[in-house]
């Protein structure tokens, strides 16, 4: 066979095309705009000329990484600084969430504890809601107002008033972020206690070994493998996580990696900004390869999966009911409170005071007043409100409808051509996004996006950008479901098909998607409600004219404007739980079974 | 080495009864297999004697121990019963090596690390499995599993030896040959075995004494010969022999004490008891059980049947006959040519037929058939 004709039987199979194209575009979607990133760390930018002494726009420096590594106490204050504080901060998040999520993950699986039901529902909505959920709550009970402000309702129930530690900084960021991470923990640790084979404990006490031994030596090693998984995964996402150090440690100047590239790229030195989200990605990839060796390393505990029907509960006896009590407890105190704080303080008149002759519906329906917030109007016939919602819903649906579509067809490619050199290589190209921190990806794209790049006019300041890196940013959600769907698909229903001579599209429309629709939907769905909740991706890319409810949101939080926050908070927080719980209903997806994948 | 009695065991998962007033007695160094189909509670009945299930009600002595008694309020966790437990799927901890796992039982009894390891060395040559001590479970095939699962159970010595269904998992090769050796392995410790199996005929081949449940109740408890020949109901009869007996119902009325005439359609019968004499009411309808083996084709017989199908599988031959509206099973040894639809004569042989009380299932006699024409 001639090269041309090989190509031509090559390139009649549509996954080939399929590939080939998403090969190019994700390589300039996701590759170029990295070593785009990396150029700019080493150019001069327009606001820059100053404080490069005798330089031109776009000169060659090393101007950024001397002063962000090697200035002394200034790189200290710049970067290693904010650099230990994510450190610590994540570490302390990742503990937190393991020891809490599994603690709850062994009760609910392995214990006769009472209410399973509710509480593993409820236990997951702190991760289903936005992550600043958790800190504005905090915010709405453990102010302190020696920062400024009011104080919270903590002060007014119990006439404490918290130390500033426990209001700011490490401490909340720490507990907040375990909290809201804390559902990873109990997923991967139950998943794995949830099929564990009774057996395994019941030889071990057969055999005259202690409850403690048991817990020690079998039950610990054998869910080991998830912790790690639950550490790594943990410390990855507060790393990235932006809005809650935002919220809860800007105010005494406490500066993780995000809201110091945040500011930086905001303010007068991109430069250094490019360089801290090189580091994020850096790190990002670096944890990606420590799991991923340990992975491999550890096959033998694939074998833990036994029969889930050898199950016998542990008995707690005397402890049965005050657990029960506790964990409920605990439940409604991280999970339903928080939205009742939201609520009070929407409509409180005058912050820190919750008598009852303080409650205004001023914030919710009022006109406005000049003497507060500069008359900005109530938030339900508040114009800039609706604007920034139905740009929200906009945008979530335009990167659905991509990242979706994008992705049943990259899943479909990807699975038919496995084995392929190509096939693995989009697949990896597919997920990358996944592993590139939220605000790291933002800078990329303000990077690359903010000058006309090759054929493509400057897109800051667009709607299309948003969209854009949505889509990408969303992918493996959607591609992760198109592989799924497909893989559970047994060739030979489109290979009757075939021989029958229908073509590729009716195939994929009469066959392919129906069988699998709700896989398929899956992949449109959890992009959709993962824009609605972001809030790190966009902060960098959004202009007045453009921005989401999201961002909204931090907007009134930084102008103090508590009450419009939460009232807004509030909102999103009930569109996307209803979303997420119909489209649980609908397809059986959730925005929690996206994790670890 | 002890004694193990069961006493009117009942145990209830909520509304389901597992087992139902169950006595039973094992005496020591007996291979004793718990026979049924799924569901049965033979699981059950093996979990409690262990004492990783609580009865409901009943009491269990190991010995002159009593380990579980509702009356005396009395129940003793595994670890003091003395036992040697072996898992349907091993339950080999995956983060474990061989070693390890043979050595885990060995280390709680604070045995001194050289006689462990003597004692490891002795279980991997009994048990064949020289060589992998290092490798993980996940290593290993499963019939090296089921080894290492073995060594690990006998490594402590126990005296009773509790096995829930441990062959199961491996293809038919490994099974016969792991039957093999458990039936040695028995013979050379001496201990006893308690064995939940659903294989008829690795209950017949293994045990001692079979014990038969159906839904939580004793069916028959007797050795596995006298299961075969003589059992006590039409459960039984069914569910144990390959291919199952033949069953016919009939109607019968004693000729004199000791002869019953049966009519089942077209085919008439009379059946000798062997077991004693019997006397049956006029039209009682009774089911006649004729074992496979003892059905026989003989080309001139009175009796005339056709040929349905012929199965030859080189040992044997198994045939299906129609006699009038009757379709029959018949085993013979070696391999031997029909031809389909062929005509050809049947006769019962032996003294093994069963004639059984169509009302209640119950056996009312072992004895001779002879088909008349």
């Amino acid at each position: 066979m001639t090269f041309w004709n090989r190509l031509r039987f090559w390139i009649r199979k549509p996954q080939n095309v399929i590939l080939l194209v998403l090969a190019v575009l994700l390589t300039f979607l996701t590759v170029v705009p990295l070593i785009s990133l990396m150029r700019d760390t080493f150019i001069v930018h327009s606001s820059e000329i100053m404080s490069v002494r005798g330089s031109k726009l776009g000169d060659f420096t090393l101007f950024h990484w001397r002063k962000v590594f090697l200035d002394g106490e200034r790189s200290y204050r710049l970067f290693y600084q904010p650099f230990f504080n994510t450190v610590i901060v994540s570490l302390a998040s990742s503990i937190i969430a393991i020891l809490l999520g599994g603690a709850v993950a062994w009760l609910v699986t392995r214990t006769d504890i009472k209410a399973k039901g509710f509480i593993s529902t409820v236990f997951i909505f702190p991760y289903i809601m936005p992550s600043w959920t958790l800190a504005m709550a905090w915010l709405n009970f453990f102010r302190n107002g020696l920062t400024g402000g009011a104080r919270g309702l903590v002060t007014a129930l119990t006439g404490w008033v918290p130390p500033t530690w426990f209001s700011f900084g490490a401490f909340p960021i720490s507990v907040v972020l375990g909290l809201h991470y804390s559902p990873f923990a109990y997923i991967l640790i139950g998943g794995i206690l949830k099929n564990m084979d009774a057996n395994l404990e019941e030889a071990a006490l057969i055999l005259k070994a202690s409850r403690a031994k048991i817990l020690l030596r079998i039950n610990l090693p054998i869910v080991m493998p998830a912790i790690l998984s639950t550490f790594l995964l943990v410390f990855s996402s507060s790393m990235s996580a932006f809005a809650v150090p935002a919220f809860l440690g800007t105010p005494v100047r406490y500066q993780v990696l995000t809201t110091q590239l945040f500011r930086t790229l905001n303010g007068l030195n991109p430069g250094y900004g490019y360089i801290m989200a090189l580091v994020m990605i850096v790190v990002g990839l670096g944890i990606l390869a420590v799991n991923q060796w340990y992975v491999g390393k550890r096959k033998s505990f694939i074998t833990v999966t036994g029969k889930s029907s050898n199950i016998s509960y542990m008995r707690l006896k005397n402890l049965r009911i005050p657990l029960t009590v506790v964990l409920l407890l605990l439940v409604v105190l991280i999970a339903i409170v928080p939205l009742l704080s939201f609520l009070i303080e929407s409509f409180i008149m005058a912050p820190g005071d919750y008598r009852p002759s303080n409650f205004t519906t001023l914030f919710w329906v009022g006109e406005g007043r000049e003497d507060i917030g500069g008359g900005e109007p109530g938030i339900l016939i508040n114009p800039s409100v609706y604007q920034a919602f139905w740009n929200s819903i906009r945008l979530s649906v335009a990167v659905a409808l991509v990242a979706g579509t994008i992705g049943a067809l990259a899943g479909y490619a990807i699975v038919r051509a496995r084995g392929t050199k190509l096939s693995s290589f989009v697949n990896n190209l597919s997920f990358f996004p996944y592993l590139l921190p939220s605000m790291a990806f933002g800078a990329i794209y303000l990077s690359m996006f903010a000058q006309p790049f090759l054929v493509l006019p400057s897109l800051y300041g667009t709607f299309a950008l948003l969209v854009l890196i949505g889509s990408v940013k969303y992918l493996p959600f959607a591609s992760r479901a198109g592989i799924n769907a497909m893989l559970q698909l047994s060739n030979e229903l489109e290979e009757a098909a075939i021989i029958m001579g229908v073509p590729w599209r009716k195939r994929m429309t009469h066959i392919l998607i129906p069988i699998q629709k709700s896989s398929f939907l899956s992949g449109y769905f959890l992009p959709f409600i993962s824009c609605m909740r972001e809030l790190a991706l966009f902060v960098l890319l959004v202009t007045p004219a453009n921005r989401v409810i999201t961002t909204l949101l931090l907007q009134y939080n930084e102008k103090g404007w508590n009450q419009w926050a939460n009232a807004i908070n509030l909102l999103i927080i009930i569109v996307v739980l209803v979303f997420n719980t119909l489209i649980n209903r609908l397809t059986g997806a959730s925005i929690d079974k996206g994790i670890g994948s | 080495m002890p004694e193990i009695k069961l006493r009117e065991i009942t145990k209830d998962f909520g509304k389901t009864r597992a087992v139902d007033n169950l006595d039973l007695v094992i005496h020591d160094g007996e291979f004793v297999t718990l026979l049924g189909p799924s569901g049965c509670g033979k699981t059950t009945t093996l979990r409690m004697i262990a004492g990783l299930e609580s009865p409901s009600s009943g009491e269990i002595t190991i010995g002159d121990k009593v380990v579980y008694s509702s009356k005396k309020g009395i129940d003793l966790p595994p670890d003091i019963r003395d036992i040697g437990f072996l898992f349907q799927n091993y339950a080999l901890w995956p983060h474990m090596t061989v070693a390890k796992n043979i050595a885990f039982g060995l280390e709680n009894l604070k045995w001194p690390r050289k006689r462990i390891n003597e004692r490891i060395q002795e279980l991997v040559k009994i048990l064949h499995i020289e060589g992998l001590e290092d490798r993980y479970p996940s290593e290993l095939s499963g019939g090296q599993q089921q080894r290492v699962a073995i060594a690990r159970t006998l490594a402590t010595n126990p005296a009773i030896l509790l096995m829930d269904e441990p062959l199961s998992n491996l293809d038919a090769k490994l099974r016969t040959e792991m039957r093999a050796e458990l039936k040695r392995l028995h013979k050379e410790t001496g201990v006893t075995v308690i064995y939940v199996t659903h294989d008829q005929l690795e209950a017949m081949t293994l045990s001692t004494r079979t014990c038969l449940l159906n839904k939580g109740r004793l069916q028959q408890y007797a050795p596995p010969m006298e299961v075969y020949r003589s059992p006590e109901n039409l459960f039984v009869a069914d569910f144990v022999g390959s291919p199952t007996m033949n069953f016919i119902e009939a109607k019968a009325a004693n000729v004199n004490l000791d002869q019953v005439r049966a009519e089942a359609g077209s085919m008439r019968m009379v059946f000798e008891p062997v077991s004693g004499s019997i006397t049956v009411q006029d039209n009682q309808r009774v089911v006649i059980g004729i074992r496979p083996e003892n059905l026989v084709v003989q080309p001139d017989a009175p009796i005339r049947a056709r040929i349905y199908s012929a199965l030859p599988s080189g040992m044997e031959t198994v045939v299906k006959l129609q006699i009038g509206e009757h379709l029959l099973t018949s085993v013979i040894f070696g391999t031997v040519e029909f031809s389909i639809d062929a005509d050809t004569g049947v006769a019962v042989a032996g003294e093994h037929c069963v004639l059984f009380d169509k009302e209640n299932g119950r056996k009312l006699a072992t004895g001779r058939l002879t088909l008349v024409p």
